[in-house]
């Protein structure tokens, strides 16, 4: 078995670009001031377009990646996303960082964890992609060495994520028992025989998974950590944990429970159910009730997580794409969010939401911008959140799971009233200081961008559909169709 | 030979102990040691299930020494921000590392 190391090309471009930077970093310190960021941008970049060149191949890296278009996907989606994330950082880390080429290199190395969890095979490969993503995000959260609330935020981060990933393990360890195989496949295979003696491993091995899977995510009750990290991490990297550490979670998520334990989907269909609705409950209602940005929108994302979780409950080819398509456009306006209160953070140096009144008078801009992804979080139409919510909603009610469904719009509602709260205090309040924001042209032009992508996934979801569908495609192909299609049995 | 079952309870008690020990214990570096005695009791899961039924393949085996290596990444990592803590509060103890609450 000879693996063909020519399809890992992307993610090699990733390491040495990451390897790139911290030399420049150390033997070229003027370069270090003002153009590593856009150096490290350009090298998301470089590997999203490589990446496009294994558009619908199908091909294995030995037995442990699959590069297919569900890998093709998260790959050109998580380089984008680094993209954006090095690009808004480059004045922050100016500003208020030491040790810049380690930054960027991070941000680099944590793409390549996050691919390989989507494109994994197995679970060794799976779990090293994702402590390889999880290891690199405790420590740009505790970035900011005399910060303490950084500090803080990594170490719960921290010991939160390694207690989390001791549990997953031991889940896998579990299934490992139970079927003697680690390969999403041929778990499946083992799985779909008659096994009743070995029904309490496998149920015990499954719950430990889910918990820890949903760590990661952060679904209720496994959330405790998100808001002291969101709180505390360098603001562009709470945008990038909140966009890469969920995608790639849920990237594996699907991947795993859709090929490896579809034959035991009544055992935790209801699990993966009952977490999605609390999780949408609790998210949303908690978020009511704060008064810093970031935490806001930590419990704004927790509850997204739960209308993803739904995606998965809800398994099926549609609800698969469905789900990607809401991953998707969460992403984009969610960075849309986080670009724009970047902005304002670099101005003012605050991130309460009363900071925000007057926002309107002081950058119209940014306000418009800010106000647009906003509305299309809390799922407006002609936003992209309403298609993809809409296209998810209808998914799971196809699939007898039209009462979390109508949790789901329940809870939309709710959330509809959190985000209105700022973009009240940025049309209706007081601005404290009369004086412009002044444009920085490419901030300004990656909030642009952002914002054009929440209006086109809006308006004409065609593309990202197609996308989406394609990459789940495969994804089905090897368990049986028949217990997809014949929809869940009662209760 | 020993039956597995023995393998398996000695593991079920390391987990079930470093469970404990992370909700019980208040200092940074005693959750982490928990932690690693959770993660011995994974290995310990990992090589017993490899030995018995899979050993030709010897999945479980390779699985055990990444695990290893990693644990011993994550410590690392930890230990630095727990001394980063240290030096900025003068505590490593998590109930007065509260600047956050919800």
């Amino acid at each position: 078995m000879n693996p063909d190391w020519s399809l890992l090309a992307p993610e090699y471009i990733l390491a040495g670009w990451a390897a790139m930077v911290i030399s420049v970093d150390l033997f070229f310190g003027r370069v270090r001031k003002d153009y590593l960021a856009y150096l490290a941008a350009l090298g998301a970049l470089v590997a999203a377009l490589v990446s496009l060149i294994y558009i619908n191949d199908d091909k294995p890296f030995g037995a442990l990646l699959q590069i297919d278009n569900y890998a093709t996907f998260f790959r050109v989606f998580f380089c984008l996303i680094a993209f954006f994330t090095c690009l808004i950082s480059a004045r922050f880390v100016q500003e208020r960082v030491i040790h810049a080429g380690e930054y960027y290199a991070l941000i680099l190395v944590t793409t390549i964890g996050g691919i390989y969890m989507a494109a994994a095979e197995e679970l060794l490969t799976a779990y090293i992609g994702l402590e390889l993503l999880s290891f690199s995000l405790y420590v740009l959260t505790s970035f900011l060495k005399f910060d303490l609330r950084s500090n803080e935020g990594g170490l719960k981060y921290m010991l939160l994520g390694a207690f989390s990933s001791a549990i997953l393990l031991y889940g896998i360890s579990l299934i490992y028992g139970v079927t003697g195989t680690t390969n999403f496949s041929e778990i499946a295979q083992a799985l779909s025989g008659n096994n009743d003696d070995l029904r309490f491993p496998m149920l015990l091995g499954l719950v430990l998974i889910i918990s820890g899977l949903g760590f990661k995510v952060a679904a209720v009750p496994f959330h405790m950590w998100t808001p002291d990290a969101y709180e505390g991490a360098p603001l562009p990297i709470t945008a990038f944990i909140s966009a890469i550490s969920k995608s790639a979670g849920f990237a594996l998520f699907l991947k795993l429970f859709a090929e490896g334990f579809m034959p035991v989907i009544d055992e935790w269909r209801w699990i993966v159910a009952g977490l999605a609705a609390t999780t949408m409950v609790f998210g949303n209602l908690v978020a009511i009730q704060q008064r810093n940005i970031k935490r806001l929108l930590a419990y704004s994302s927790i509850g997204q997580v739960g209308f993803l979780m739904m995606g998965i409950a809800a398994i099926s080819p549609d609800a698969a794409s469905a789900m990607l398509l809401h991953l998707a456009g969460y992403v984009i306006s969610n960075l849309a969010v986080f670009v724009a209160i970047i902005i304002c953070y670099n101005q003012t140096g605050k991130e309460n939401i009363d900071d925000f009144a007057g926002l309107a008078e002081r950058a119209p801009f940014v306000a418009m911008c800010l106000g647009a992804s906003l509305l299309s979080l809390a799922g407006m139409p002609l936003f992209a959140g309403f298609v993809t919510k809409f296209i998810l909603f209808q998914a799971a009610a196809n699939q007898d799971m039209l009462w979390l469904a109508g949790v789901a719009v329940l809870m939309s509602f709710v959330s509809l009233y959190y985000y209105l709260v700022v973009i009240k205090e940025m049309y209706l309040g007081q601005p404290e200081a009369p004086t412009r924001f002044p444009i920085v042209p490419l901030e300004y032009a990656a909030l642009a961008v952002l914002t054009a992508g929440v209006f086109f996934v809006g308006l004409y979801p065609q593309p990202f559909f197609d996308a989406t569908a394609n990459a789940t495609d495969l994804l089905f192909a090897g368990t049986s169709a028949a217990s997809v299609s014949s929809g869940p049995p009662a209760p | 030979m020993i039956p597995l079952q023995h393998f398996l309870v000695l593991s079920g008690v390391l987990f079930s102990l470093g469970i404990y020990g992370v909700l019980a214990r208040r200092h940074a570096v005693l959750i982490l040691m928990s932690v690693e005695l959770m993660l011995q009791a994974v290995n310990i899961n990992m090589i017993a299930f490899a030995v018995y039924f899979d050993p030709e393949a010897f999945v479980g085996l390779i699985f055990a020494i990444f695990i290893i290596t990693i644990a011993a990444a994550e410590v690392g990592l930890a230990l630095a921000i727990v001394l980063r803590i240290f030096r900025n509060r003068a505590t490593a103890n998590v109930d007065e590392v509260n600047i956050m609450k919800w």
